[in-house]
């Protein structure tokens, strides 16, 4: 009975929290939010690399093809935000049926409690 | 060692009994402790570096996540870089965005070691981080040990070329970017600690999982000579001087600082070991149980002796 208090007010709030969800929902939400941070990380590392040569960058910009630059950091920008959403799907798929389980387990525990309290 | 198991039974009790005012009091001592820190490295900018801010915010730190320590951290670093010189702390600035926004932001639950680890090294004791991460945490810990790696040697990498940058002219903007960035993602120290640590980690994981008898034993002389091999070998490849003498001492405090965490977090008798099998309708099992050492705390009994007033009572008795 303590470690089931203790479940519901530690580990058992987020996996309430997250069994609240549809698995789609949460997976997709997840998911999506992953793609916003990758974004702006994408876009802080872009701009890094721009300002470590930004003179050279700034005299080559008019000699260079700037479509196929911008054809190349979109390739870049696919392949980081793609790979990374893929690790948060997987990350975030274990852990919804981690807690689902989880869950599970602590509803089967509460039931034989209420059993126990019927005797 | 009964003594030592009766010790570990009271400081679990009084932790359990007392647990609302000791964690927010341990989390005040660790931001206290890392803002400190940060303040004696790279105090550059005055307004922040005073006894009484890091009191006030140590105190904030105390009442909220665990997380918030490291982003007060973080943010006290990036000010102090920023009143030095505006592209360093552009540089750790987005070195630590990088790692909030793609790896924090999971927050597992050893995040804690991002601060932990900068402290360590300037406590001269890094090696124990890992050590304990790979016996207490999960193979993703190599990653948050990584982190701190990394966190602490952007910082250390400023700090050690202050008079450096701070020679560049304040047009050679573009000079000082490349000379932070480039001092940082070459540092080839760097690559051999993390190298070092991650292996480490997950060395001593892999170990301490097994169903063999001593196996946190085995982890923890397993996982310091891996770091001992690691770093030595980085060393003749890549020339980087690091001391054998301060890895072996480091790696040796290591060890002691995860016997104790042995004894408080897997302490069991390997000698009272049983092998049992069974079945259901479904399964064979092959189960194999080692208990734990465990001593009930002995109660104290207070015998009340109170022969002066019974004999008063009495003598008040006997006159009547």
């Amino acid at each position: 009975m303590t470690k089931m208090a203790s479940y519901e007010a530690n580990e058992g709030r987020k996996n309430v929290a997250i069994g609240s969800y549809f698995r789609s929902d949460y997976i997709g939400w997840q998911v999506l939010k992953s793609i916003i941070s990758a974004s702006i990380a994408f876009i802080v590392a872009f701009g890094m690399y721009i300002f470590y040569d930004f003179e050279v960058f700034m005299t080559d910009i008019y000699k260079m093809d700037l479509l196929g630059f911008a054809r190349y950091i979109l390739e870049q920008y696919l392949w980081v935000v793609g790979l990374y959403a893929v690790i948060s799907y997987i990350v975030y798929t274990m852990r919804y049926s981690r807690a689902v389980k989880s869950l599970r387990l602590y509803q089967m525990n509460l039931r034989r409690l209420a059993e126990m309290y019927r005797q | 060692m009964t003594t030592l198991l009766v010790m570990k039974q009271i400081i679990m009790t009084l932790y359990s009994k007392y647990e609302v005012y000791i964690t927010p009091c341990l989390k005040f001592v660790l931001a206290l402790v890392s803002l400190l820190f940060i303040n004696s490295r790279i105090g550059y900018m005055e307004s922040i570096d005073k006894l009484t801010i890091v009191l006030i915010v140590a105190l904030m730190c105390s009442f909220m996540p665990l997380n918030f320590v490291i982003v007060v951290s973080a943010l006290f670093t990036v000010l102090h870089l920023y009143s030095f010189s505006l592209e360093s702390a552009a540089v750790v600035g987005a070195g630590f965005l990088l790692m909030f926004l793609l790896y924090l932001r999971f927050s597992p639950k050893d995040t804690i070691v991002v601060v932990l680890l900068p402290v360590c090294f300037l406590l001269r004791i890094p090696y124990v981080i890992p050590l304990a991460m790979g016996l207490i945490g999960t193979p993703a810990s190599a990653l948050s040990v990584a982190c701190g790696v990394i966190a602490y040697y952007m910082v250390h990498y400023v700090a050690q070329n202050a008079s450096a940058i701070a020679a560049m002219a304040d047009e050679e903007t573009g000079a000082k970017f490349r000379f932070i960035i480039d001092g940082i993602l070459r540092n080839r120290e760097m690559v051999v600690v993390i190298a070092a640590f991650a292996t480490t980690v997950i060395i001593a994981y892999l170990i301490r999982r097994l169903s063999i008898d001593y196996a946190w034993t085995i982890a923890m002389v397993a996982g310091a000579i891996v770091d001992i091999m690691v770093l030595l070998v980085g060393d003749l490849m890549f020339d980087i001087n690091i001391g054998l003498f301060g890895v072996i001492f480091g790696n040796i405090v290591a060890f002691l600082f995860a016997l104790v965490l042995q004894f408080f977090v897997f302490n069991v008798d390997y000698s009272r070991t049983e092998k049992v099998q069974f079945e259901d309708d479904e399964y064979y099992y092959y189960v194999k149980a080692v208990p734990k050492v465990a001593v009930s705390r002995p109660e104290k009994k207070v015998k009340q002796i109170n022969s002066q007033r019974a004999k008063t009572v009495q003598k008040t008795r006997n006159t009547h």
